[in-house]
């Protein structure tokens, strides 16, 4: 979770408007217009309409949609690779959108990397040229950002191929290549875009579980783009989940599993496993005073304490981080939550 | 029964009658204004004429008298001359001074490096026929060596490849950068592309006058387009996440360019290069006729005087030289852009100097050490009587063949043809070409293309038209034009009716395919006017000869495009197609042939503009119309009737190919 509460990232009231005057249909508030309605009034369709959030230093935010609904437009007026209509972007501290050209370059020189959805790799240079690419583009001498790249392959496996061009190489193995590109500049941000949806799933999961431990290590900043709600619970400290260009519901998986905002997520949400998501806090009750037999933290999920919930005859506490006692599990409201047939309420102390 | 059954119904016709209605409400009136002021006369008008042989007859005569005064003539114009000539000379010396064992020693090399050992190989023997293959003495020029001939048009398509890079790729990459650049150039570029090279000629001999700069300049022009399209279309298909990756990284926009988008680009760019110099060596024979030296002089004089066999081994020495000149730098391409597969030779710095010094060492050795030069004149042999009798043992077997089909297609179609388009008055052409030209590309293309129909007929020049003192011969623009459209008519059926087919058969059967691949291979590396030897041996000079040649120099496009065309229908359809239980027949007529239509008409596109080019170039050997106006204008030293009659070819090139364009926006080739 995250380490400190350093603000990296933070969006404030981004609109991306493609089209004609798009500054003025925002002004004039047609972009509150259906779609068909907008486009045929102005020529305007809408990629992300009033986004506000933080990422904090060492987080994982997940922005999770489907295809057109905005995610990949709206991580790229990030950095601007995409013009944002209007709108502040804050940066590691530097205003994204006051930024003159020159300051943005040094911004993306140093500040941030991305992976693509397609890789992005130079088909005609070496992998290790394409590792180094960041470094050289700041102009780092080639003994230097070559010590740094094979460095980078060494912790993602690809040492050996180092003279290789991308194209001999896997998809798994290119999208590593990208990974290393991206860590190469030692970024206090990455940016993950759809990064691993073009692999088979066996090579997304073991990409999956590569990123969890770099980040173990590393505790980048990352803000991660997919459209696979397993991939989403999976990495993601916080996951926002984006439809029309809006954010729907913004929270750690499980709110989101736990207490969808609306239909939308829901149904998103349905088949999810709820025991590996949910935890002990969304089947908690105020406690009366009873003396508990078994004591679980607030955190743990549901699924692991199924032993402990039928294992134990009296009354199971609930303790937070500092080992408090904050209320009591009920059996009864277990069975539903993992059931996903009540809307479970999670107390207003604790976080979930 | 409910109202949208009856409005689909109705739909189709309504909507055909609605694309030929506008067009032909305002043809028909004006052609019915026309008969009435003008009654229904065949031809268009001998007394409508703007006067455009005068305008340069006075131009060239203005240039003659202020050569030195002007100071754009001067400077400029005269300037870069002579910086032309400089510069070929230079290379003619670099070449002589290297020695013929220097020459054959760096073209050996290089194909060795860039290619495999028979590309090197091959380099060798093309050289070393420089040398061999020899005209006797006493030949028209008293040339006995083809040796220096060969080393000027070596020179001369130096400098004009030279110039086309330095001029083309910049262009290439700005146009690739600023749509603007694109949008301007484009139709510049469309129409260098479709003037037969016949149509510049006159105007370039007047600003440069005879010579070798002149024969650049057409060069020049004839073959950098190719470059700019390839140049820009390499730098925007580079993907665009790749550039996205790149930016994302923090780099500049030269960064990009220099890192990304130009070594991406760089296999496109060879392939224009590749292209520059095939059809850079295409005219040469063309350049010598605005006084360019080299191998196509002796060609163009055999032509014109018949003495077939002496052009036809200068001839052979062109065609050796593209093919050497094609492989070694597709070699280069290929290996420039890392073919991996290709053998390539990872030579480190060192061996590249030691193998460049050693050249450096052998032609030092062989100027000064041995005091060698050209090529010996003892080492060869006059390779004309066997040229000779070879062209003889042609026309002797397939006279009794040849005859025929030249009396035949003479009487029988093209002379009836010229007739009857001669008969067509001038208002029915304009109405039925803007018409079409409405429909198809909306009215704008419609009257643009009726106007050049007019313009064209008032190219001519008045009759009895003097100039100086001298009375030139009758040229007459509508009727040349007329002349001209029926060889090419006549060669565009030919060519559809035969490489359509051949097209279809290469698709389908792998057999056909090997064995007309390396057929069409030689013949689009054939340089425009080698046909004619061949055609003029069997045919002799005319009409015939004219039309055979073009069919030729077109075919492998039509052959080609259609083959391509049918190539491109997608896999899975031509599975949906079987699941149905189609026949093979049923599933080329009813899916393929209809899915690659547009490639189709892209294949009536480029055979109609190649016919046109060679239908003019035949005007060298005898072919009616306006290539005959334009060499019978450089025979005769008559500037205006020669660049009149250019100028009539481009508003006819224009007309042709903008007919057998359909719109852009239904164009489909580009997004299949």
């Amino acid at each position: 979770m995250a380490s400190s509460e350093e603000v990296q990232v933070s969006c404030r009231d981004v609109w991306k408007v493609f089209g004609p005057n798009a500054a003025k249909a925002i002004e004039s508030g047609d972009v509150n217009l259906p779609r068909a309605e907008l486009m045929a009034k102005t020529g305007c369709t809408v990629a992300s309409r009033e986004i506000t959030f933080d990422v904090r230093r060492g987080e994982v935010f997940v922005v999770m949609g489907l295809s057109g609904s905005g995610k990949s437009t709206l991580v790229r007026c990030i950095t601007r690779l995409i013009e944002p209509t209007s709108g502040a972007i804050d940066l590691c501290g530097h205003d994204v959108l006051g930024a003159q050209p020159k300051e943005l370059r040094e911004l993306r020189r140093t500040k941030v990397a991305m992976v693509f959805q397609h890789f992005g790799l130079f088909p005609h240079r070496k992998v290790i040229d394409n590792v180094a690419y960041g470094l050289e583009v700041q102009g780092i001498d080639k003994e230097k950002r070559y010590e740094r790249a094979r460095e980078l392959l060494a912790v993602v496996g690809l040492a050996p191929v180092e003279g290789s061009y991308p194209d001999q190489l896997s998809g798994g193995m290119q999208q590593r290549v990208g990974l290393a590109r991206a860590l190469a500049v030692d970024p206090e941000v990455l940016i993950f875009d759809e990064a691993f949806s073009a692999l088979d799933p066996l090579i997304r999961r073991e990409m999956q579980d590569e990123v969890l431990r770099l980040q173990e290590r590393l505790q980048k900043t990352v803000i991660f783009v997919t459209h696979d709600l397993d991939e989403a619970l999976k990495l993601g400290d916080r996951i926002a989940i984006m439809k029309d260009g809006r954010f729907v519901q913004v929270g750690t998986p499980a709110d989101i599993v736990g207490a969808p905002a609306d239909d939308y997520v829901r149904e998103f949400v349905r088949d999810v496993p709820r025991g590996k998501v949910l935890t002990a806090a969304f089947a908690t009750q105020p406690h009366g005073g009873e003396t508990p037999e078994e004591v679980v933290r607030h955190d743990q999920r549901l699924g692991e304490l199924l032993p402990v919930v039928f294992g134990a005859k009296g009354p199971i506490g609930v303790v937070d981080g500092s080992g408090e006692l904050v209320g009591i599990l009920d059996r009864r409201m277990v069975i539903h939550v993992l059931a996903g047939r009540e809307e479970p309420s999670v107390p207003e102390e604790l976080p979930a | 029964m409910s109202t949208p059954t009856a409005t689909t119904l109705h739909l189709p016709s309504a909507v055909r009658v609605s694309r030929w209605a506008p067009p032909l409400l305002v043809a028909v009136p004006l052609c019915i204004v026309a008969v009435a002021v003008e009654g229904f006369h065949s031809g268009f008008p001998a007394n409508w004429y703007l006067g455009v042989p005068r305008w340069f007859d006075s131009l060239s005569n203005w240039v003659t008298n202020n050569d030195s005064t002007n100071f754009f003539l001067h400077h400029i114009v005269t300037g870069f001359g002579n910086l032309l000539n400089s510069a070929t000379n230079d290379v003619v010396n670099l070449l002589h001074w290297m020695t013929w064992v220097g020459v054959l020693g760096a073209a050996t090399v290089f194909a060795w490096i860039v290619g495999t050992w028979r590309t090197a190989l091959f380099s060798a023997l093309v050289i070393s026929s420089f040398g061999v293959l020899q005209i006797p003495n006493g030949g028209p020029n008293g040339i006995s060596q083809m040796w220096p001939s060969a080393m000027t048009t070596l020179a001369l398509m130096t400098v004009a490849i030279i110039l086309s890079t330095i001029v083309g790729i910049p262009l290439g990459i700005a146009s690739a950068i600023w749509p603007r650049v694109s949008r301007a150039l484009r139709p510049v570029l469309d129409l260098m592309q479709i003037l037969p090279a016949f149509a510049y000629l006159v105007p370039i001999v007047v600003l440069f006058s005879i010579g070798n700069p002149a024969g650049i300049i057409a060069t020049f022009i004839y073959a950098v387009p190719p470059l700019v399209r390839f140049t820009e279309l390499g730098i925007r298909s580079v993907k665009k996440d790749v550039i996205e990756a790149a930016e994302s990284f923090g780099s500049t926009r030269g960064q990009i360019l220099r890192n990304v988008q130009l070594p991406l680009a760089a296999q496109a760019i060879m392939l224009g290069l590749n292209q520059v110099i095939m059809m850079a060596l295409s005219i040469v024979v063309i350049a010598s006729l605005i006084g360019a030296g080299g191998l196509g002089d002796p060609v163009l004089n055999a032509l014109q005087t018949q003495q077939i066999g002496e052009g036809a081994v200068a001839g052979l020495l062109i065609v050796l030289m593209a093919m050497w000149l094609d492989r070694s730098s597709a070699a280069f391409g290929q290996r420039a852009t890392r073919d991996r597969t290709a053998s390539l030779r990872n030579l480190t710095r060192r061996q590249h100097v030691g193998l460049w010094g050693a050249v450096l060492v052998a032609i030092l050795v062989a100027r000064y050490g041995l005091s060698l030069g050209d090529w010996p004149a003892g080492w060869g042999f006059s390779f004309v009587d066997q040229m000779t009798t070879a062209l003889n043992w042609v026309t002797n077997e397939f006279t009794g063949v040849a005859g025929p089909i030249s009396t035949f297609l003479t009487l029988h179609v093209l002379n009836p043809l010229q007739r009857w388009f001669g008969d067509v008055p001038w208002f029915l052409v304009a109405a039925f070409v803007g018409t079409v030209g409405w429909v198809r590309g909306g009215w704008r293309r419609g009257v643009l293309l009726a106007g050049c129909v007019v313009l064209l007929g008032l190219m001519q020049a008045p009759a009895g038209y003097t100039f100086q003192g001298t009375t030139s011969y009758n040229f007459v623009a509508w009727n040349d034009a007329m002349e001209t459209l029926s060889l090419v008519v006549v060669s565009l059926v030919l060519d559809l009716a035969i490489g359509i087919p051949l097209g279809i058969a290469a698709y389908r059967w792998r057999t056909v395919d090997r064995i007309l691949r390396p057929i069409l291979d030689f013949l689009q590396t054939l340089p425009a006017f080698v046909y004619l030897i061949p055609v003029v041996t069997l045919f002799g000079v005319g009409n015939v000869a004219g039309v055979s040649a073009s069919f030729i120099y077109a075919l492998p496009a039509a052959v080609r495009a259609t083959t391509l065309g049918l190539r491109a229908v997608q896999h899975d359809v031509l599975e949906a197609g079987q699941s149905f239980g189609s026949t093979r027949w049923q599933l080329l007529f009813k899916v393929e042939l209809p899915i690659a239509r547009p490639y189709l008409m892209l294949a009536v596109n480029q055979t109609i503009l190649l016919v046109m080019a060679e239908v003019v170039v035949a005007g060298l050997v005898g072919a009616g119309g306006l290539g005959l106006d334009v060499v019978t204008g450089f025979s005769r030293s008559e500037v205006g009737l020669g660049a009149a009659a250019g100028l009539a070819m481009v508003l006819m090139g224009i007309v042709l190919d903008r007919l057998s364009q359909s719109n852009p926006d239904r164009g489909r080739v580009a997004t299949s």
